[in-house]
């Protein structure tokens, strides 16, 4: 049994070597600056120069003294859903087709195209979105072209502003990450099934979702987690609705000098996401069964 | 040949939905690239043909040496945290050891917290340990910002692995290494590629970071345009972004043609 | 493809030289430290080089410069903010004889109470303007007389106020006859701004919102700065700025020294050359806010922006100067503007 032993232990530093670089950079440049962070969270002032600091709650109590902070972290957590929701049901069949339909070489071509768009900057696509949507924009011309009665279509500054935008930001980790996992499952599995008479809905169901589950749910964190702490979109598309939670911890170390209460807003921000996947990964695990 | 018919008409309706798709991840490039040509300095319209935005670009050294700079520092950021990421990708998911989940759940904060706070910690936390800024510091925060990304990408792709197949390789007496260079990696490469897409679009957009961790001077695209923001940018800004996504697109393109790593089939 | 080899070889050859006589200016990008023609004859005269960078916001000023010990050279301070950075001991007080054009400046922005403090004075007074209203010619054929217009119910949906709290308490302020710098009666600014809210289209955040707002017509009044007013009818914009009856809020900048600064005489030469009526002549042409040099703004031609402003005889009479806030204020003001955002 001692060979046993041993390999474990080779497995060990193999996970180790492998582990290290990444977990000792993310160390290095995110997790110990978070910690400061978290770590002011608790002072009533930054400890910077000679200021005045001593630890305090009252960055976290604060959160529940106002509803302001309790009503945008459940507005900006329903953005959350609506969008992931909407990439969902937008991205898996658009992957389905790239994975199952296409063919040969325009597969590896496609692929790359739908992440291009995204090698330029945010701020400038979402000022386009602006153009397109507003009165008078893009869409609006675009419309009454092709319609034969005179409408007026201005979406910019709504709520449907910043659900397009966002929508178009982060569909394409839904559609590349159920992708890989679409694209792995053995065509003839699902004709197997079809041959036996089972229904799309049920081969879906029963076959695709889960052996595609492991993409589709890294796609839907990847849009879900920055959607709920998103600012820049909301503030330029959604105009005077674009205030979201996202808003308040920016206000706080851009409008005035709180770092502290803006990083307790940050961490109550974490913590509720980290709550809501925890809620729902044993959810949609059996869900997957 | 009715199963036929029908094949034909799903693919069909398949490939208008994907085109669909592509046109509304587009529209907002193609309304930048028309920007770009577009006289008006305010983005106004009617349309008016004019190519004076790209002259006044290629006389501008600061959106060139700008531009010039995002590119190289997006590419040694790809580089690094697709070779990092993928690594750690393998670990997670090969072995199984106490802390894993904790090692796991650890790639949520710099995805959740926004990046202006991450930033900013990063920035007194440099400061603080005499890292400082400097083009270092600006590839240190973009790699740690990418990875989480790319090792998200690449586990849920490596979820789909058989993992009899790896066995069966070993148990023929194939070495670790090689079962991994020859079974599993060209599995996961299209999850390698897609992470490290990901990765450059995370740092080629990367502005908090580069805006407080470069030297005077030292400008990205990206720190360039929301410093110019305040007093208004001009569609110079659109015509670099053109010309660099069709530089992309066309390289890209040449790159599929060539090589074949949407997975095998 | 020369200029771009030029642009590439520039970025990846010259190292990081710190050179005895390179000036480092904080400042925001576009606002008259970085005119290129201005650069340029500053640095044929005087063999010195000028690097900026760029700050956001006022707060990113002070992180800059605590954790860029010795960074800077030249920075340019909001007279409202500048006692927050003296009290932090960032600043060098400013030797006056440095300066040749010092004695031409105006002794009421001298003794800015934001830029003095313990009998020195910590930044030097350079460029002052107006926040104000400016609407769209092609919607007004009278130009609005009181701050009332953006409360006309004729244009909601067509109106903005800055995403600012300072700001939207102080126009509040205005609109309710207070004072900006001591508002005794908050609930009326309050109720002032919650009727206001649904008349507002958007927010804006800068000079590129508000342009591109206005030229598409989505604003038809809207409050702006007096030197962005000239730059966008400088670019063409079809507007007019216009201080109301109920007046407007002033501020003022000042160039400032930090403490550690490795240059301090060519950062004085650098901010006396900001300072210089040649300078402002050249800088008004492009847009630019008032100058606090008297011997500047006389010697502008009778046609620019900023002497048609000033001929305006009730105007000092009406121009409330922005005097420093404590953090209290600043954030009791954030948490009353961001419960009316938030009722949105």
């Amino acid at each position: 049994m001692s060979g046993g032993i041993n390999i474990a232990r080779t497995d060990k530093l193999r996970a180790f070597a492998l582990l290290s670089p990444a977990y000792l950079w993310l160390t290095l440049a995110v997790f110990l600056p978070l910690s400061a962070m978290a770590f002011f969270s608790f002072l009533t002032e930054v400890p910077f120069g000679d200021a005045e600091w001593s630890v305090t709650l009252t960055n976290y109590s604060a959160f529940f003294e106002s509803s302001t902070f309790s009503r945008l972290l459940l507005k900006s957590v329903m953005l959350g859903v609506k969008v992931t929701a909407l990439c969902v049901l937008i991205g898996f069949p658009c992957a389905w087709v790239l994975a199952k339909m296409i063919k040969g070489r325009a597969r590896e071509a496609l692929f790359l195209m739908v992440i291009l768009p995204f090698w330029s900057n945010s701020l400038v696509r979402i000022f386009s979105w602006a153009i397109v949507l507003r009165g008078n924009g893009v869409l609006d011309k675009f419309v009454n072209a092709i319609w034969p009665w005179d409408v007026k279509v201005n979406l910019l500054f709504s709520e449907w502003a910043i659900v397009i935008g966002l929508v178009h930001s982060y569909l394409p980790y839904v559609i590349l990450t159920s992708y890989l996992a679409l694209q792995a499952i053995d065509d003839s599995l699902i004709e197997a099934a079809r041959s036996l008479g089972a229904k799309w809905w049920t081969i879906l169901w029963r076959i695709v979702l889960p052996l595609s589950a492991p993409g589709l749910l890294a796609g839907a964190v990847l849009v879900f987690v920055p959607v709920v702490g998103s600012f820049m979109e909301p503030r330029i598309l959604g105009g005077r609705m674009g205030t979201y939670y996202g808003t308040l911890i920016e206000d706080q170390f851009v409008a005035v000098f709180n770092w502290p209460l803006g990083a307790a807003l940050s961490f109550i921000l974490l913590a509720v996401v980290l709550i809501i996947l925890a809620v729902a990964s044993p959810i949609l695990k059996r869900a997957q069964t | 040949m009715k199963a036929q018919l029908r094949t034909r008409v799903t693919t069909g309706i398949g490939i208008f939905y994907l085109s669909s798709i592509l046109f509304f991840l587009y529209a907002p490039i193609l309304v930048m690239a028309a920007m770009s040509f577009n006289a008006s300095e305010f983005y106004q319209l009617p349309f008016q043909f004019s190519t004076q935005w790209y002259e006044r670009m290629w006389e501008n050294e600061a959106i060139l040496s700008a531009a010039w700079r995002s590119i190289w520092i997006a590419i040694v950021t790809t580089v690094f945290a697709t070779a990092l990421g993928t690594a750690a990708s393998v670990a997670l998911w090969r072995y199984d050891f106490p802390g894993k989940r904790i090692l796991q759940v650890l790639l949520f904060p710099p995805i959740a917290i926004p990046w202006l706070i991450t930033g900013t910690a990063m920035l007194i936390f440099f400061f603080g340990v005499g890292i400082g800024r400097g083009t270092p510091a600006v590839i240190l925060g973009h790699v740690a910002l990418a990875l989480p990304y790319v090792i998200v990408v690449v586990t849920a792709r490596l979820a789909t692995f058989d993992r009899t197949l790896e066995e069966a390789a070993r148990s023929l007496g194939a070495r670790p290494w090689m079962v991994t260079r020859r079974v599993m990696l060209p599995w996961i490469a299209p999850g390698v590629i897609a992470g490290a897409l990901f990765a450059f679009a995370v740092s080629f957009d990367q502005f908090v970071i580069s805006y407080f961790l470069s030297e005077p001077g030292d400008s990205t695209l990206p720190v360039l345009i929301y410093t110019a923001i305040r007093k208004g940018f001009t569609p110079e800004i659109n015509a670099i972004s053109t010309i660099i996504i069709a530089v992309s697109m066309v390289v890209m393109l040449t790159a599929a043609r060539f090589t074949k790593f949407g997975g095998e089939k | 493809m020369t200029r771009l080899l030029t642009a590439i070889a520039a970025v990846t050859l010259t190292a990081p030289a710190l050179h005895a006589d390179e000036i480092r200016v904080l400042n925001w990008q576009g606002y008259g430290t970085d005119l290129e023609w201005a650069v340029e004859a500053y640095e044929e005269a005087t063999g010195n080089t000028v690097v900026h960078e760029y700050f956001n916001s006022e707060q990113e000023t002070l992180t800059k410069m605590r954790t860029n010990i010795g960074a800077y050279d030249v920075v340019l301070i909001n007279s409202s903010f500048t006692p927050q950075v003296v009290a932090e001991g960032l600043l060098d007080p400013i030797d006056t004889s440095k300066l040749k054009n010092f004695s031409n400046l105006d002794p009421a922005f001298v003794g800015n109470a934001g830029l003095n403090g313990e009998g020195e004075l910590y930044g030097v007074p350079w460029a002052w303007g107006m926040t104000s209203i400016a609407v769209s010619n092609a919607d007004f054929d009278d130009m609005p007389t009181s701050l009332s217009v953006l409360w006309d119910p004729k244009w909601e949906g067509r109106v903005s106020i800055r995403d600012d709290a300072v700001e939207a308490v102080q126009i509040g302020a205005l609109a309710t006859g207070q004072n900006i710098n001591d508002v005794q009666d908050l609930e009326a600014v309050r109720s002032k701004l919650t009727d206001l809210m649904p008349s507002i289209s958007t927010y804006w955040g800068s000079e590129n919102d508000w342009n591109q707002n206005m030229a598409s017509g989505s604003f038809a009044a809207a409050t702006y700065w007096s030197g962005s007013a000239a730059r966008s009818i400088g670019k063409g914009l079809d507007i007019t700025f216009v201080v109301p009856d109920e007046g407007a809020i002033g501020w003022l900048d000042g160039l400032s020294v930090p403490k550690d600064s490795a240059n301090k005489d060519a950062a004085y030469s650098f901010i006396d050359w900001m300072i210089d009526p040649e300078f402002y002549v050249g800088w008004d042409k492009e847009g630019a806010p008032g100058s606090a040099n008297t011997a500047a703004t006389a010697a502008l031609p009778d046609d620019s922006f900023n002497k048609a402003i000033l001929k305006d005889p009730t105007l000092t009479t009406k121009v409330q100067f922005m005097q420093p806030l404590a953090d209290e204020k600043r954030e009791e003001f954030l948490k009353l503007w961001q419960d009316l955002k938030a009722a949105q």
